[in-house]
């Protein structure tokens, strides 16, 4: 319990110090948005108009304050261009965002583990070599590249699948699942590299030790030994790899969405930056912040509860 | 620090390839710009023909979405994509081992919370750090640059700060300190020369993820922006027309990809040879 309250606590003051930078970096640093939003022939009068009405002529720290408790009240401010309060936004494009995610970490998951199970219990050997030399040029290759080939390919030369995925307004994408296919294919590469690199890390080591050796002496061998012996003590460590994925989920979905046009959080995120809409920036970037954070402190948790040595205390 | 049974018994065959494969294309992306005026036709902005027009003598790679000369857009786009990754590396490596140093040797509690501090930054999706720098600085390259180097940092920190506090307690320097050699003298003649192999083999690493880091922003319109050329972009202009031709598409997708992987080969056995202890030549 005491565990948990500091995870909480040390969470939540993490998320306090990046809402600070994320403000600072928008909206106090110079060249502000005025200039921008005005247009180059406005006047210096028609700029500090615009300043006054967006509030950016008040002090940076009231401004700040301001800001921070409208999020605590789960108000995020108002988009610039459009008018939309940005947490409608969110509660709008979270759902859309979390479906092909949601989907390529089920895909992830399962497979990270099995290869990296498989990669770690023989390490060095032919199926080690195999699967962390493709882990590692996977992993080396920018996800909008892997996804920008995939579309090439299967939505380009082959039209197999459509090329964009645009979801009518107030559908769900669940209406046209053919939509779904390559926005989770991108995904899944994106995160089943990292998986598997970290999972074969920790399965490597546990295989390694003097316990899984005697159990190996003893006759155990193939999927028992994996199951019953190497698994419980290296998921433990394992269970991190899903919050770095989510993490890296969060990214790519950024990349993945704009790419494909999905009309999820990140295309909305890369929308705002490229229109500079500020609010949308720090309503948007702190929510992925939020839920990037929240996955690092779950993997926390589960790993504390799964560990069977109970060493972590 | 290599894991348990990290798959051994290296050849050169694998360096050497990468090798082979990076240096090529680091010399288009570095020289490009030079040679770009006397070996294309047309400069990267200038439009020279009908889009997506075929490869012909004149322009040996075709023309790209808005009719400008790939060859003059290729040769001239890489240079934002390795340039940013190396000076970020280059700003996070020095500010890192700076840093580092400074935890690894002032008092514990104050190391603990310089690295907590830095740690903040490490929670965050890297793309989102530089998504925020950019709405902040719009068509700065450099605001991509200092975003990159702020991913980085806390990884580089924590590394010299490793092996800072490992140094530290050695004979020879306490034997300087007890001298009353300054932080400076101490830094210059003692620390760095023991940190040096851990900050450059980690230097590698963080010039992979940087790579990864430029290229993205490129493609997401970040830093320059249109209508500058950068391989990333180029890969998300040209992507709409690859069925009409594949080269404006292509070439820079492919020159990423051989820079990543290569780079990212390299670093790996440079890693695992230094962990092994193996070393021949």
């Amino acid at each position: 319990m005491q565990f948990l309250a500091g995870r909480l606590l040390a969470g939540a003051s993490t998320l306090a110090v990046l809402s600070v930078l994320i403000f600072t970096a928008t909206a106090v640093l110079p060249g502000d948005a005025s200039g921008s939003l005005a247009g180059p022939d406005a006047s210096a009068a028609e700029r500090a108009a615009i300043r006054a009405e967006l509030g950016l002529d008040r002090p940076a720290a009231e401004r700040y304050l301001d800001w921070a408790a409208g999020v605590l009240r789960g108000d995020l401010g108002t988009a610039w261009v459009g008018g939309r309060p940005v947490a409608e936004l969110l509660a709008d494009r979270l759902p859309v965002s979390a479906l092909p995610a949601g989907l390529a970490l089920v895909v992830i998951v399962p497979l990270a583990s099995g290869l990296g199970l498989l990669a770690g219990m023989r390490a060095g050997r032919g199926a080690d070599r195999a699967v962390s030399a493709g882990a590692l040029v996977t992993a080396a290759v920018p996800e909008f590249l892997t996804a920008s080939l995939l579309v090439a390919v299967f939505a380009g030369w082959l039209r197999w699948l459509p090329r964009g995925s645009m979801v009518p307004l107030g559908e769900s994408p669940l209406a046209d699942p053919q939509i779904l296919v390559l926005p989770v294919a991108c995904l899944c590469l994106v995160g089943l590299a990292t998986a598997t690199r970290l999972v074969r890390a920790s399965a490597a080591e546990v295989a390694a030790t003097p316990y899984v050796e005697s159990a190996r002496l003893n006759g155990v061998r193939g999927l028992r030994l994996a199951f019953a012996h190497v698994l419980p003590n290296a998921a433990g460590p394992a269970v991190q790899v899903v919050a770095v994925v989510v993490g890296a989920l969060v990214g790519g979905a950024v990349v993945v969405e704009t790419l494909l046009g999905y009309p999820g959080v990140g295309l909305e995120l890369a929308q705002a930056v490229a229109r500079r809409d500020v609010p949308v920036v720090q309503g948007l970037t702190l929510a992925l912040a939020a839920v990037a954070l929240a996955a690092l402190l779950l993997g926390d948790v589960v790993r504390r509860l799964l560990d069977p040595t109970g060493r972590y205390r | 620090m290599s894991p348990a049974g990290a798959p051994r018994g290296r050849s050169n065959l694998v360096p050497l390839a990468a090798l082979g494969a990076v240096l090529p294309v680091l010399l288009v992306a570095l020289l490009g710009p030079l040679v770009a005026p006397s070996l294309a036709a047309g400069s990267p902005t200038d439009q020279v023909g009908a889009p997506f027009g075929a490869p012909g003598p004149v322009h040996p790679l075709g023309t790209d979405v808005l009719g400008r000369d790939v060859v003059a857009r290729v040769l001239t786009g890489g240079a934002s994509v390795v340039g940013l990754a190396a000076g970020a590396t280059v700003l996070a490596g020095v500010a890192g081992l700076l840093l580092g140093v400074t935890a690894g040797t002032a008092p514990r509690r104050v190391g603990e919370l310089l690295v907590r501090a830095v740690d903040v930054l490490a929670v965050v999706p890297a793309l989102l750090v530089v998504l925020v720098l950019a709405t902040g600085f719009p068509g700065s390259p450099a605001a991509v640059l200092v975003a990159i180097a702020l991913v980085s940092l806390p990884f580089s920190v924590r590394v010299n700060r490793a092996a800072a506090e490992r140094i530290n307690t050695a004979g020879y320097v306490e034997t300087a300190r007890a001298r009353g050699d300054g932080w400076w003298r101490l830094l210059r003649h003692d620390l760095l020369p023991g940190i040096a192999p851990t900050a450059l083999s980690e230097t590698g690493l963080r010039f992979v993820a940087a790579l990864y880091l430029t290229s993205t922003a490129g493609f997401l319109g970040l830093g320059a922006g249109p209508p500058a050329p950068d391989w990333g972009r180029m890969v998300a202009e040209n992507l709409p027309g690859a069925a009409l031709s594949p080269w404006p598409f292509l070439v820079p997708a492919l020159l990423l990809v051989v820079l990543g992987v290569g780079v990212n080969l390299l670093v790996d056995d440079l890693a695992g040879r230094w962990a092994s202890g193996v070393s021949d030549g």
